[in-house]
């Protein structure tokens, strides 16, 4: 899985002078599995829909397999497409659905010896390759029925069939999970990773949630305001965030301002903490990121910090407790209960903390005082289907 | 209480749906009626629907209607789904702003549409004229016409231009519904964006396009005001030749006409409903069985390979019929010499046309307008491209004077010979250059003998209180004044205000003492017939017409003299046939055509022997003899015509000073 497949180099896209993607530079492996994540309106979709071929950059180049593809139309690429909602035809059935995209296509007729006389498909095979898709996607006896009389996951894995008997060199997956109920979510999701490892083929997924991206991708892009932020393994992005946007997004993060005194030494409220990282100037100004479940709690007399707890959520595995040090509001996910206006100490190891350098994001993520809200849209799985960037909202 | 709410509510709806409904089946019930009135049942028949299929006007009117409805369908069905598709790929902010100006149209008053389209066809054709001469002058390879008419094809561009607008409405809809996604997915899968088109797209808003094709269909068929102001003078659908039949009475035979038209929208629409009503319950169920087995077989046979020669074989021999049809239809048209005729509803014998047509293979167009000042108006604003109009004498004069007539060649009308001296050189075309009289009547008092006792002499009974309640006077200020300067001793041509005015106040009086019932065109035939009113005044021919559905109606022409007046045939200045134009009036002007059309219209011809041999030619025709009083009011002897006056063309300011008082009268 060495084999670069795809390149977008120095991709830009405006809408009506409104730039939607700055400078988009990326690069695909053969048979990954990457997945663009990204809140609404970061540019995912649209990059999705660039390597599709429904749009058509400002500038920059799509290479697929190092050709130059910006102008093959979308019928001519060796990729294929599952669609937000789907986008079955409800005109046809199962059968029909899956063999579209094989009734379209012609190939050279073996009969003729310059092999110039094109031919269809003969039914047969259509018949015999449907059938397979069907059982790959557990299908089997459903050909005849109408898309409308199928529940939602059936749709779906009707859309990925429909998409995967074309025997695409890339399968493009456009929020493919986000009209369907968690459980089922996270049913398709191992499905769908079943299907990229029995297929063996490339995969870019695009998604808003992080859970999912982490679950499945074997490389993560994070996007926001139509640049990347990071590229990397899930690991990579959960453990080493860039920046605070990258920390916020995935995963929960208390951020907080800090000073990096010299390698491996970073001072916070004042007080100087042993972390593991370097690299920077001594003195420069930088975020700290401490993931909640990092922290431990102990006695106030052991504690390197002291706070108070001003919430209390039990969430089943463990509690989220809100902390208040000298006014910076901290999250931090622990099995000990702790009740409201408790004074408690807590430790940070060094491999707790990681420090980043300052950018546009600095201030902006990573204090839980406006916590409740924040919190609620935490696990919306219905969080609003992206009606993104391409303005013809409906 | 609660019972009597619901009685209440029962009757109420009744009520509501008699009003609603009663017209239309008093319509349907009378069009079986076995005689020609529309009060008086006098037995079932079949009579007036047979006749309507041999009625060759209001079958070529049917052809044209349904020629036009079903092009003007095809063609805006295709254009305003692409439009509509169109519409969609736009912006949400323009969409909404063409959506809006897609719609006024249909908001829009259906005349104003009508006389908009027909400003913009005749400045049209005054630009084409020039650019046509222009081109024809600087080469002489192609010969551009440089005289573009009113007709078949700008009564097709104005039902396709009202009719695009029901399409996007319709197809709308079914695109906003359709998954986005739809086109982007079935272009991922192989398809091109036509390919998208015919696989994706159309099924989707098939029904759409259905509904919005039968909508349309509908407005076509249904649609007269702006098919009036557009058709110009060669073609005439349903709704034109209905609504000019009527000019002189409802018969019968409009009735089946209606009954049948009814029956047709009604059908559409009914069609139109199901359709929908049948979709929506079937996007409710699961969708298990759509089809009928026998529809799944034929649909499954269509699609195997051999099965598409089949379908492309009929397609392709559909097209063709299509393709045949409209060149048939404009082949005819162009190939063979024509005459537009306008003349008034009801006023000939349409055998004559067959006959016409038959003798010399020049085809008819037989239109028909409503009232001198209507025609006038049509050729005016350059709608009614005629070549042979039938006007009344006053308004030949005014033509003559605006230079709207062609002189005739005589040499061409030898029949005008037979033409009865008296009617010759007449004051409205002195020197007889521009005319050949069509027909001539009288102007008198209709009375019902059972209920005013004493005969009528006197116009004086026009302004009698004591038949106050029962007298029908003319809706039209011309007319009515006439009775009272005929009461007056007036001339009828009269420029004197003082006598004007005395004139008008007579009427004025008699209005304010209740002498009239009402002011009545041709509602008068209702009335009379019906026995709801004693008096009226009017034309001796309708009296005739009358008589045969009410025997005690009687005609005087009163001892003051009245009013005759005399339509005759002219051709219109430039005529593109004139040629002809003076067949069809040589052979109108001849003694047997007239014969025929003296039996048919009840008005006298002013043929000579036409006139004297009248008599004669009833009695083998009907095997009784002419009432010889009958044939008196019919074609009022010497002495009594010439106790009568023409009317002539008025000054404008007298015809200024008739619009003031007729409004200060108040009708």
């Amino acid at each position: 899985m060495s084999k670069e497949l795809i390149r977008l180099r120095d991709l830009c896209m405006a809408y009506d002078n409104e730039p939607v993607l700055n400078n988009i530079n990326l690069y695909i492996n053969d048979k990954e599995f990457l997945t663009l994540l990204g809140p609404s309106g970061c540019g995912k979709t649209t990059t999705l829909r660039i390597i599709g071929g429904f749009v058509t950059p400002t500038s920059g180049d799509v290479l697929f397999d190092g050709v130059r593809i910006n102008d093959v139309p979308p019928y001519q690429r060796q990729i294929n497409t599952v669609f937000q909602k789907y986008a079955l035809f409800p005109h046809l059935n199962v059968f029909e659905n899956i063999a579209f995209g094989l009734r379209m296509q012609k190939r050279p007729d073996p009969s003729d010896p310059t092999g110039k006389r094109m031919m269809k498909i003969p039914e047969e095979e259509i018949r015999e390759r449907v059938m397979e898709m069907l059982e790959v996607i557990s299908l089997k006896g459903f050909e005849n029925r109408r898309p409308d009389a199928l529940s939602g996951g059936q749709q779906q894995r009707v859309a990925i069939a429909r998409a995967l008997v074309n025997k695409p060199k890339v399968l493009l997956l456009d929020e493919p999970l986000g009209a369907l109920d968690l459980k089922l979510r996270k049913d398709m999701q191992i499905e769908l990773k079943r299907i990229q490892q029995q297929v063996g083929i490339t995969f870019i997924y695009v998604t808003h949630d992080q859970e999912e991206a982490l679950t499945m991708s074997d490389t993560i892009v994070v996007m926001d305001k139509g640049s990347i932020q990071q590229i990397g393994t899930p690991e990579d992005i959960y453990n080493e965030p860039k920046n605070a946007f990258v920390a916020d997004f995935i995963g929960e993060s208390n951020i907080i301002d800090g000073v990096m005194v010299r390698d491996k030494l970073v001072q916070m409220y004042g007080k100087q903490f042993p972390c593991l990282d370097g690299g920077f100037a001594e003195n420069e100004p930088v975020d700290v990121v401490i993931r909640p479940e990092d922290i431990d709690i102990v006695p106030v007399e052991q504690g390197q910090l002291t706070g108070t707890v001003t919430n209390v959520t039990f969430k089943g595995m463990q509690y989220d407790i809100i902390v208040d040090f000298r006014g910076f509001k901290w999250l931090i996910q622990t099995t000990d209960h702790s009740p409201v206006g408790a004074r408690i100490g807590i430790k940070l190891d060094p491999d707790s903390i990681h420090v980043m350098k300052k950018s546009a994001y600095s201030g902006m993520f990573g204090d839980y005082s406006s916590f409740s809200e924040e919190y609620d849209e935490l696990d919306d799985a219905s969080l609003a289907l992206d009606e993104e960037e391409s303005g013809d909202e409906e | 209480m609660k019972k009597g709410n619901f009685v209440f509510n029962r009757v109420f709806t009744v009520l509501v749906f008699l009003f609603l409904y009663a017209p239309i089946l008093l319509l349907i019930v009378f069009s079986f009626n076995k005689g020609n009135s529309n009060i008086v049942w006098s037995g079932f028949s079949l009579d007036w629907y047979r006749k309507l299929f041999s009625d060759r006007l209001i079958m070529q009117s049917v052809y044209t209607t349904l020629l036009v409805s079903l092009l003007a369908t095809a063609i805006a069905t295709f254009a305003g789904t692409f439009a509509a598709i169109g519409f969609h790929a736009l912006r949400r902010r323009s969409r909404n702003v063409l959506t809006t100006v897609n719609n006024i149209p249909m908001m829009n008053a259906d005349i104003v549409t009508g006389v908009a389209m027909c400003l913009f066809f005749v400045a049209f054709f005054g630009l084409w004229t020039d650019f046509a001469v222009w081109f024809n002058g600087i080469q002489d390879v192609i010969e551009l016409p440089t005289r573009l008419t009113l007709g078949f094809g700008t009564l097709l561009i104005a039902h396709v231009s009202f009719n695009i607008p029901y399409v996007i409405l319709s197809v709308s809809p079914k695109l906003r519904q359709m998954d986005k996604n739809l086109v982007d997915a079935a272009m991922d899968l192989g398809c091109t964006w036509m390919q998208a088109f015919w696989k994706v797209i159309l099924p989707e808003i098939k029904p759409g396009i259905i509904s919005g094709a039968l909508t349309a269909f509908t407005m076509s068929v249904d649609d007269f005001i702006i098919s009036y102001f557009t058709a110009g003078s060669s073609s005439s659908t349903l709704a034109m030749t209905i609504y000019g039949m009527t000019k002189k009475r409802v018969t019968p035979e409009i009735n089946a006409i209606s009954t049948l038209l009814f029956f047709t929208v009604l059908l559409l629409l009914v069609i139109v409903n199901v359709r929908e009503a049948r979709l929506e319950r079937l996007g409710k169920q699961q969708p298990a069985v759509r089809r009928s087995p026998t529809v799944e077989k034929l649909s499954a046979a269509l699609s195997t390979p051999r099965g598409k020669w089949v379908r492309w074989g009929g397609t392709a021999s559909l097209a063709c019929i299509f393709v045949a049809a409209v060149a048939l239809l404009t082949g005819a048209t162009n190939a063979q010499p024509v005459v537009n005729v306008c003349s008034w509803g009801e006023y000939i014998d349409e055998s004559l046309i067959t006959q016409f047509e038959e003798e010399t293979g020049i085809i008819v167009n037989y239109q028909t307008a409503e009232s001198n000042e209507a025609l006038y108006s049509l050729l005016k604003s350059g709608a009614g491209d005629y070549d042979v109009v039938t006007p009344s004498d006053y308004m030949i004069s005014q033509l003559i004077e605006e230079d709207m007539l062609e002189e005739l060649d005589y040499s061409n009308i030898p029949n005008f010979q037979l033409i009865d001296d008296r009617f010759k050189n007449l004051p409205y075309d002195p020197e007889n250059k521009y005319t050949v009289p069509y027909a001539w009547g009288t102007v008198g008092i209709i009375y019902n003998t059972t209920m005013i006792e004493e005969p009528i002499t006197s116009w004086s009974a026009m302004f009698d209180t004591q038949y106050a309640g029962n007298v029908l006077m003319f809706r039209n200020s011309r007319d009515a004044m006439a009775t009272a300067l005929l009461y007056l001793g007036y001339s009828l041509n009269t420029t004197d205000e003082g006598e004007l005015r005395e004139a008008f106040q007579l009427l004025a009086d008699a209005k304010k003492n209740g002498v009239y019932q009402s002011f009545v065109m041709d509602e008068i035939y209702q009335k009379l017939e019906g026995g709801n009113a004693a008096i009226g005044a009017y034309y001796a021919g309708d009296y005739l017409t009358m008589l045969e559905n009410n025997e005690d109606l009687a005609f005087v022409v009163p001892e003051e003299g009245s009013n005759w007046f005399m339509d005759a045939m002219c051709v219109l200045k430039d005529a593109p046939h004139k040629a002809e134009a003076e067949a069809w009036i040589n052979f109108i002007a001849s003694t047997d055509a007239s014969l025929a059309n003296m039996d048919y219209i009840w008005y006298a011809s002013p043929n000579k022997e036409a006139l004297e041999q009248y008599p004669a030619y009833y009695e083998e025709e009907y095997d009784e003899p002419l009432d010889p009083e009958i044939y008196e009011i019919m074609a009022a002897p010497a002495e009594v015509l010439d106790q009568c006056e023409a009317y002539l063309v008025l000054p404008a300011e007298t015809r200024r000073l008739y619009n003031t008082l007729w409004t200060e009268l108040g009708i």
